[in-house]
C-alpha cells in the first residue's frame, strides 16, 4: 500500500517543507532555463523581424518543428487530466500523491502548445484573427474549418485545466497559509479565498471538483481528437485516417504519463517526497504506459495494414517513404523508443527501479517527439505528386525555439513545485484514512 | 419577535447569555460520532470542520447534494446553445462557401457546441461553488482554528451557557481532544 508509515500531521509537514525558501543552485537553474528562454524569444523576434524564411519551411513541407512541438506538448497534457480527472472519476486510490505534479503538467504543457501555432502563424499579432468578434472585416471564422475547432478547444482546454488545478489547490493553500508568515501567508490567503475547511466549503467543493472531473474526462478525448483532425480532414496521403482520433489520444496518455515519470523522479528526491512518492506510484504510472504503448504499437502496425490493404498507391508509396526514406531512420527510432524499449515494463522488478524507469521515460518521449514529427513533416515531404517531393531541415531558429519551448515548461513547473504545493495535502490524507479502513477491515476479518 | 433572554443569531453566532464550545478531535469517527451524540441530546452542530474531504461527517450531518450541480447544468445548457447560436448564427450573417459545404453545416458546428457546454458549465459550476461556499471570505469563521487545516477535525456548538456543561461533557464522552468555551 501507499505511504504506511504516514500520519496526517507527517503530510503537511512534509508537503509543507517543500515550500522553504530556495536556495542558490535552485535559482541557478531557474535562471539557466529563463536564459534558454530569453534565447527562444531573441530567436523570435528575429523570426518577427525577417519572416518566416528564417525557418527551413520550404514547400511541400509547410508544417514542420513548430506544428510537431504543438502536438507534442498537447499530449503531453493529457495525462495530468487522465491522473487528475480520469483516475477521480474511477476512485483510483494511487493517484492522490501524483495527481497535483501531472496536472500542473498539464497546464505547463497547455501553455507551451499554445505558444507554438502563435509562433508558426508568423504574423503572430493577428492570432485573434481565429476567434470570431464583433469586427468591419465582414468576415468571420469559417467553423468548417479543424483550425478553428483547435482554436476552441486548446482554449477551453486551458482555462479548464487551469481552474481544475486551481480549485484543487484551495484547500492545500489554505494549510500552507496557516503555516506560512510574511508575504507568503498574504499570498497563499488570496488563493485560499478564505477557506477554512467547514462542512458546508467541502461540500461545495466536491460537488463542484466531481463535476469538474466529469467535464474534463470528454475534454481531454475531445480535444486531442480535434487536434488529430487538423490532419485527418485534409486529403494528404499519411494524414486522411479514420484511426486518428484515438491514435492520436492513446499516444498523448503515453506520452504524457511518460513525462510525469520524467519529472516526479528527480522532484522525489530533490523535494524529499519519498514518503508521498513510493515505487507503488511508479508501478502503477508505468503499467499504463506499458498498456499505452501496445496500443500505439497496433496503431502503428493498424495504420501500415491499411496502407497496404487499401491498394492506395500514394498511401503506399507515403509509408514506404516513412520505413525507407530520408526520415526512415527517425521512424525506426520511433518504433524502438515507442514499441520496442517500453516492453521492459513488463518486468515488475524495473517497474519499481526509478532510476530504469526514468531512462525509459527519456526513450519514451524522444520516441513520441519523433513519431509526431516522422508523421507530419515526413507525410507532407512524400506527396500525391514525385515532383512535390522534398525534404525538410530545421533551422537553427527553429531549434533554438524548440529548446526553448522545452525550457519554458520546465522554469514554469519548477517554480511551482517550490512556491505551490505539489503534492495534495488533502487527497493524501483521504488515501491515508482509506488504508486506515483498510486495515481496520482486515484485522476485523482475521479475528 | 425573540423571546427575551432567548439567544439570537448574529453573524452565524449567537449574543447574550450564548456559548460557543468547540470540540477538537483526532479521528474523524470520533468526529462524526460526535455530531450523532449531539443530535441524540437534542443539540446540533452549527458547523464542523475537517482537513479533508469526510464522507463519515457528512454523512453524520445528514448533508444534502450541493446545488452546484444545477449551476453546472444550466452553465452547460447555456453553452451549448450559445455555441449552436454563434455558429449558426455568424455563418448565416457572414455566409462563405467553401469546399461545397452548407452554409450552416451542424456535425462541425457540434465541436464547438461541445466546447463551449464544457467552457461554460466550468465556469458556472465553479461560480456557483464561490456562491454558496461563500467565497472569497475575508472574515473570521468563530471556532476555526489552524490545527483543522492540518490533522484536527472540529465541531462547533452555540448553546446557551447553561447548557455549555451538558455539551462538553457529550463533546469528551464521544472521544473529543480538547474542548474550548468562548462567549459569543
Amino acid at each position: 500500500m501507499a505511504t504506511p508509515e504516514l500520519g496526517y500531521s507527517d503530510v503537511n509537514r512534509m508537503v509543507l517543507k517543500t515550500l522553504a525558501p530556495p536556495g542558490r543552485r535552485y535559482w541557478l537553474g531557474v535562471a539557466c532555463l529563463a536564459a534558454i528562454v530569453g534565447a527562444g524569444f531573441v530567436a523570435w523576434l528575429h523570426q518577427v523581424r525577417t519572416g518566416l524564411g528564417v525557418t527551413g519551411l520550404r514547400q511541400p513541407v509547410m508544417w514542420a518543428f513548430y506544428i510537431t512541438n504543438f502536438v507534442f506538448w498537447v499530449g503531453i497534457a493529457h495525462s495530468g487530466t487522465l491522473i487528475s480527472a480520469i483516475l477521480f472519476l474511477f476512485r483510483t486510490r494511487w493517484r492522490t500523491s501524483v495527481y497535483r505534479a501531472a496536472e500542473t503538467m498539464t497546464v505547463f504543457a497547455v501553455m507551451t502548445a499554445g505558444l507554438f501555432p502563435l509562433i508558426h502563424l508568423g504574423r503572430s499579432w493577428f492570432f485573434y484573427w481565429l476567434l470570431p468578434y464583433p469586427n468591419q472585416r465582414g468576415l468571420q471564422p469559417d467553423f468548417r474549418s479543424p483550425l478553428v475547432w483547435d482554436a476552441f478547444a486548446v482554449g477551453t482546454y486551458f482555462i479548464v485545466s487551469w481552474t481544475f488545478l486551481l480549485m484543487g489547490l484551495i484547500p492545500d493553500v489554505a494549510a500552507a497559509r496557516d503555516a506560512a508568515t510574511g508575504w507568503r501567508r498574504r499570498f497563499y490567503g488570496f488563493l485560499a479565498l478564505g477557506w477554512r475547511g467547514t462542512d458546508e466549503e467541502w461540500r461545495h467543493f466536491s460537488m463542484v471538483y466531481l463535476l469538474l472531473a466529469g467535464l474534463a474526462t470528454p475534454l481531454v478525448i475531445s480535444v486531442h481528437s480535434v487536434v488529430s483532425w487538423d490532419f485527418a480532414m485534409t486529403q494528404v496521403p499519411g494524414w486522411h485516417s479514420t484511426i486518428f482520433a484515438p491514435y492520436f489520444v492513446a499516444g498523448a496518455i503515453f506520452s504524457g504519463c511518460a513525462m510525469v515519470l520524467t519529472l516526479l523522479i528527480p522532484m522525489r528526491r530533490m523535494l524529499g517526497l519519498e514518503g508521498a512518492l513510493t515505487p507503488w506510484h511508479f508501478d502503477n504510472l508505468a503499467k499504463i504506459i506499458l498498456g499505452m504503448s501496445l496500443v500505439v504499437s497496433y496503431a502503428y502496425v493498424s495504420e501500415s495494414f491499411m496502407a497496404w490493404y487499401s491498394a492506395n498507391p500514394f498511401e503506399y508509396e507515403t509509408f514506404n517513404q516513412r520505413y525507407w526514406g530520408p526520415y526512415g531512420w527517425l521512424f525506426w527510432l520511433m518504433v524502438t523508443c515507442n514499441c520496442v524499449i517500453p516492453l521492459l515494463l513488463f518486468s515488475p522488478r524495473l517497474r519499481r527501479n526509478l532510476v530504469a524507469l526514468f531512462v525509459i521515460s527519456i526513450f519514451i518521449n524522444i520516441g513520441m517527439w519523433v513519431e509526431r514529427f516522422v508523421i507530419i513533416a515526413g507525410s507532407l515531404a512524400t506527396n500525391t505528386m514525385p515532383s512535390q517531393w522534398g525534404v525538410y531541415k530545421p533551422s537553427p531558429v527553429e531549434l533554438t525555439i524548440t529548446a526553448a519551448g522545452f525550457a519554458w515548461f520546465l522554469m514554469w513547473f519548477v517554480l511551482f513545485s517550490r512556491f505551490l504545493p505539489i503534492v495534495s495535502m488533502t487527497e493524501v490524507k483521504e488515501g491515508i484514512r482509506w488504508q486506515r479502513q483498510a486495515r481496520r477491515e482486515e484485522r476485523g476479518g482475521a479475528s | 419577535m425573540a423571546t427575551p433572554g432567548a439567544p439570537r443569531r448574529a453573524g452565524g453566532c449567537l449574543v447574550n447569555d450564548a456559548a460557543q464550545v468547540t470540540g477538537i478531535f483526532a479521528e474523524e469517527e470520533a468526529c462524526a460520532g460526535a455530531i450523532v451524540a449531539l443530535r441524540a441530546a437534542g443539540l446540533d452542530a452549527a458547523r464542523v470542520f475537517s482537513p479533508f474531504a469526510s464522507e463519515k461527517v457528512a454523512e453524520a450531518l445528514g448533508v444534502r447534494r450541493s446545488p452546484v450541480r444545477f449551476w453546472v447544468l444550466l452553465g452547460g445548457l447555456a453553452g451549448c446553445a450559445g455555441g449552436f447560436a454563434l455558429t449558426i448564427g455568424l455563418s448565416t450573417l457572414y455566409p462563405h462557401r467553401t469546399a461545397g459545404m452548407p452554409i450552416v453545416s451542424l456535425p462541425p458546428f457540434v465541436i464547438i457546441a461541445f466546447e463551449l457546454t464544457i467552457l461554460c458549465g466550468a465556469l458556472s459550476g465553479v461560480l456557483g461553488f464561490l456562491v454558496h461556499g461563500r467565497l472569497p471570505r475575508a472574515a473570521p469563521v468563530p471556532g476555526y482554528r489552524v490545527e483543522f487545516t492540518n490533522d484536527r477535525f472540529g465541531v462547533v456548538v452555540v448553546c446557551t451557557a447553561a447548557e455549555v456543561a451538558r455539551v462538553d461533557g457529550v463533546l469528551r464522552v464521544a472521544g473529543a481532544r480538547e474542548v474550548t468555551h468562548e462567549s459569543a
